[in-house]
């Protein structure tokens, strides 16, 4: 019985852990290139679940239609807060960049609120499910998976074909040397945060895919959390790693839930965000620049 | 350190404001609860730029201190409401098992987060601050997700006119000497090695171990000071003002970043720069909420991105370089 | 015995040697000038010396004590000062809250308290001539005024060595002059061992250290008296490839701070 359902809580995870994956590049592109890290990173989360959502049940258009809305909408926000915030502390004490953008996500969370105001929301696109071994799983939660992989492929191969991909990777590894190497620095990193903004809030409309309750602006917090954590797994600033730790996390999270609710006396939902914590905890200490990355 | 007078005046504007707070609180009806309010602002920038502005590190879980001193006082008042004896010495008993938690949180935090620099040390500080409610939630410990709730052992032990008395007064007066006894701490450490070493971590780490700072002691030192005045602030402004404990609302990182928005807005690492932060902070919430209620934070996350891109080094920040060597210089610190 | 003894000091970064089994001995009171092409290895034997990194291999002796795996705010107080390569003063602090830094946790230490470092603070601002610039935040100053900053903060830990990274890059002509002088008085005055590091600004080092060591590729090339070094065929090659000649007609000409500008 245990076994039976911890193999399929891990399916679940695994599924889950791509969308997490997917969810963490931004975050890790962002600290990559430009060294901030995006403490608003869940509110741009909470923007593509909101346009996912409204998108369906206001126009009726269906969520992966509601992709491409939400990459044009990342990138101009993106593009928007570089050039108005970002820029202007890149060469800042960590403090301003790390404040900056807690109020950015603050501002993008109000406005919603303002919006939408602050109830729970959800969606119900049924397009069948598919019965596997150990776990049934709606084709939403499938292809929610599915597109978080393609794009990870095809950023994958955007950062290695093309001439942009090269000078951001080129800025990663070391930004003095790019510059003087004629890459135009200040473009890749409004060009970097711009993408990891329109990634981040892809990845809002695919997790209500797989999640399609719970909509609200204030949803981004736990996400920002389990972000963090699955950006140190895979090193904190490499987009691929936070894929990876993206899948690792998922089944941790699935399966230490499983776990814990077997264990008497506790409560398991917030035994695992302990779990979770603990994790980020010992990672950094352990090893900072990420399990999943040779040093 | 020799006595030297004139090292305290930056005191005196600080204190100043202090008992006008008190007095026009205690005078002027209707006006406590406002000046207990910025008291509670004013408190927690004090406390908070201990650490924040004297190290330049950035502590997204502050708020676990707050959270933890509370619970020190609802522990100590829940567990001990059956000694008659004791009398008033129960907070004393709750406010020293406030700094007890508070120091112990800090220091076991501080072992683990500040081997770590940066931004890795402000990630880190979230996991500690989840991490602790969760597992309060988690675990159920301290009664887990239900909080506690100690409205009856108060008025058990102190009757209900005193116990109401306690709540609406005696716990602001609390917080006005935390303040006090912060900023004092503050430029007592400024004027000492102390605040010498911490300029020198905050502005070089590397320059400042090779020139013989011990940094990780220095850090330590400001960390569980700015933590042990966080404990007592929360025992006093929270567990004693309104006696219940509940973990979502004592860990939410709204306070952390409130706190570092007065700061910020004061003057990092300055000795008036909380005092005024809170002043204006806690004043322009007040209104806000009287003519545009619900819409503070959509009005305050604006403005904060403003003071960081255009006035990084705050209002004292760039008053003290206005009153260089006049003679307002050595009362703005 | 010796001041400061290297023995067979070895750094490596992954596959790169950095330094490669160096030893070196200074005596109280002696001026050395460490000299090598940029990528020789002399930022990490400067970083080993004031305890910034730990050598993989071989041992740190300070005044015969082996300090090989002490952090380096365990050395300041010892007497072990140093400037860095690039100022790197605490900006936001005064000039002479910096130097006063330098005095409070160097290895007066414990002895001095905050008024009495402020006033050696004094002292030394008059030393390096920045009696105008007292009061200015440090990050205010321009790059030779922080050079000079950092060398009071040095001075005022009151060491027994000071290691000078890189003291007189992007200087003119007359502040080098200017800088020798000034080394050659602290030394004797002060008397202080002085390790200066210097990329390659002979004319500077054949007007200061009487002892020279080139490094090249991470390992000692030439431990010698200065001019001996400077003429030596090794050094030569390692620094003009194959013009030896051209090199020794000119060299003194072709090695005016105006070909340092990389070192800046």
């Amino acid at each position: 019985m245990i076994l039976e359902q911890l193999i399929g809580n891990l399916i679940q995870g695994l599924v889950l852990g791509a969308i997490y994956g997917m969810a963490t590049m931004g975050l890790s592109l962002i600290f990559g290139v430009l060294r901030v890290v995006n403490v608003g990173h869940g509110a741009f989360i909470m923007v593509g679940a909101f346009i996912a959502w409204w998108l369906f049940s206001a126009l009726g258009v269906i969520p992966i239609l509601a992709i491409p809305v939400a990459l044009v909408i990342g990138l101009a926000l993106g593009f928007i807060f570089y050039y108005s915030v970002l820029r202007r502390l890149i060469k800042a004490p960590e403090l301003a960049s790390l404040l900056a953008t807690f109020s950015i996500g603050v501002l993008l969370e109000e406005t919603a609120k303002l919006i939408f105001g602050s109830e729970f929301r959800g969606y119900n696109w049924a397009v069948g499910k598919i019965t596997l071994p150990m776990t049934v799983l709606p084709m939403t939660k499938l292809y929610a998976c599915l597109g978080s992989v393609l794009i990870a492929v095809l950023l994958y191969i955007w950062f290695n074909k093309t001439r942009a991909g090269t000078a951001m990777r080129s800025v990663v590894e070391d930004s003095e040397g790019a510059k003087v190497c004629g890459v135009n620095v200040e473009g890749v990193y409004a060009m970097s945060f711009a993408l990891g903004i329109g990634l981040t809030v892809v990845s809002g409309v695919l997790l209500t895919m797989f999640i399609p309750v719970g909509i609200n602006p204030y949803m981004g917090g736990p996400y920002t959390l389990k972000a963090f954590v699955i950006a140190v797994l895979g090193g904190l600033a490499s987009p691929y790693g936070a894929f990876f730790g993206g899948l690792v996390f998922g089944l941790i999270e699935n399966g230490s839930y499983t776990l814990f609710a077997f264990l008497p006396g506790v409560e398991p939902f917030a035994l695992t965000r302990f779990f979770s914590c603990m994790m980020l905890l010992v990672i950094l200490l352990i090893r900072p620049t990420g399990l999943l990355r040779a040093k | 350190m020799r006595a030297d007078p004139t090292k305290y005046y930056p005191l005196i504007p600080v204190y100043v404001a202090y008992l006008a707070m008190f007095l026009i609180g205690s005078n002027m009806t209707g006006m406590w609860q406002l000046m207990a309010m910025l008291a509670f602002y004013c408190a927690l920038g004090q406390a908070f730029n201990i650490f924040l502005g004297m190290t330049g590190y950035v502590d997204f879980g502050y708020v676990a201190f707050l959270g933890v001193g509370t619970y020190g006082m609802a522990l100590g008042i829940t567990k001990l409401a059956h000694v008659e004896e004791l009398g008033i010495g129960i907070i004393i008993i709750g406010l020293a098992l406030a700094v007890v938690m508070a120091t112990l949180l800090s220091l076991a935090v501080g072992a683990v987060a500040l081997r770590l620099r940066g931004a890795y040390f402000a990630i880190a500080t979230i996991g500690v601050n989840e991490g602790f409610r969760y597992f309060i939630e988690g675990a159920k410990i301290w009664n887990g997700s239900e909080g506690m709730i100690f409205t009856a052992e108060l008025n058990q032990i102190f009757g209900r006119e005193t116990a109401s008395a306690l709540s609406t007064f005696w716990a602001d007066v609390l917080v006005l000497i935390i303040a006090a006894a912060a900023a004092f701490v503050t430029l007592y450490y400024m004027k000492s090695k102390i605040g010498y070493a911490l300029t020198a971590l905050r502005e070089d780490e590397d320059a400042a171990k090779v020139m013989g700072i011990h940094v990780t002691k220095y850090k330590i030192i400001a960390f569980i000071t700015s933590a042990v005045f966080a404990g007592l602030l929360g025992a006093s402004a929270w567990a004693l003002k309104t006696p219940y404990v509940f973990p979502p609302e004592v860990f939410e990182i709204h306070y952390t970043v409130e706190a570092i928005i007065i700061v910020l807005l004061g003057g990092a690492g300055t000795l008036l720069g909380p005092l005024v932060g809170g002043l204006i902070y806690g004043l322009s919430k007040y209104y806000l909420s009287i003519v545009l209620p619900g819409f503070q934070l959509l009005i305050f996350a604006p403005i904060i991105i403003l003071i960081i891109v255009f006035f990084p080094e705050g209002i004292v920040g760039m008053l003290k370089n206005r009153v260089k060597g006049t003679a307002l210089e050595q009362y703005v610190l | 015995m010796s001041l400061l003894k290297l023995d067979r000091v070895t750094k490596r970064f992954g596959g790169l040697l950095a330094v490669d089994h160096v030893s070196l001995e200074i005596e109280a009171g002696e001026l050395i000038a460490i000299v090598g092409p940029n990528g020789a290895g002399k930022t990490t034997l400067f970083n080993i010396m004031s305890g910034v990194f730990i050598p993989d291999e071989g041992r740190v002796i300070f005044e015969g004590r082996d300090i090989s795996r002490l952090p380096p705010y365990k050395r300041a107080p010892l007497g072990i000062g140093r400037t860095f390569q690039i100022p790197r003063p605490f900006s936001s602090a005064t000039v002479r809250e910096n130097i006063a830094i330098g005095a409070m946790f160097g290895t007066l230490g414990k002895k001095v308290s905050v008024d009495e470092s402020l006033k050696i603070a004094d002292r030394y601002i008059d030393m390096v001539g920045l009696q105008l610039h007292r009061g200015k935040a440090a990050g205010s100053l321009t790059p030779v005024e922080k050079k000079m900053m950092e060398i009071a903060r040095a001075l005022a830990m009151n060491p027994k060595l000071l290691l000078m990274d890189e003291a007189m890059a992007g200087m003119n002509p007359k502040d080098i002059d200017h800088m020798v002088a000034f080394l050659m008085r602290i030394k004797d005055e002060e008397k202080i061992s002085v390790i200066a590091m210097v990329e390659h600004i002979m004319r500077a080092v054949a007007g200061l250290a009487e002892r020279v060591m080139v490094m090249h590729q991470g390992a000692k090339l030439v431990d010698a008296a200065t001019t001996e070094a400077l003429s030596d065929p090794r050094v030569v090659e390692v620094y003009f490839g194959g013009a030896p000649k051209e090199f020794k007609k000119n060299w003194k000409k072709t090695n005016g701070p105006e070909s340092d500008k990389g070192t800046a």
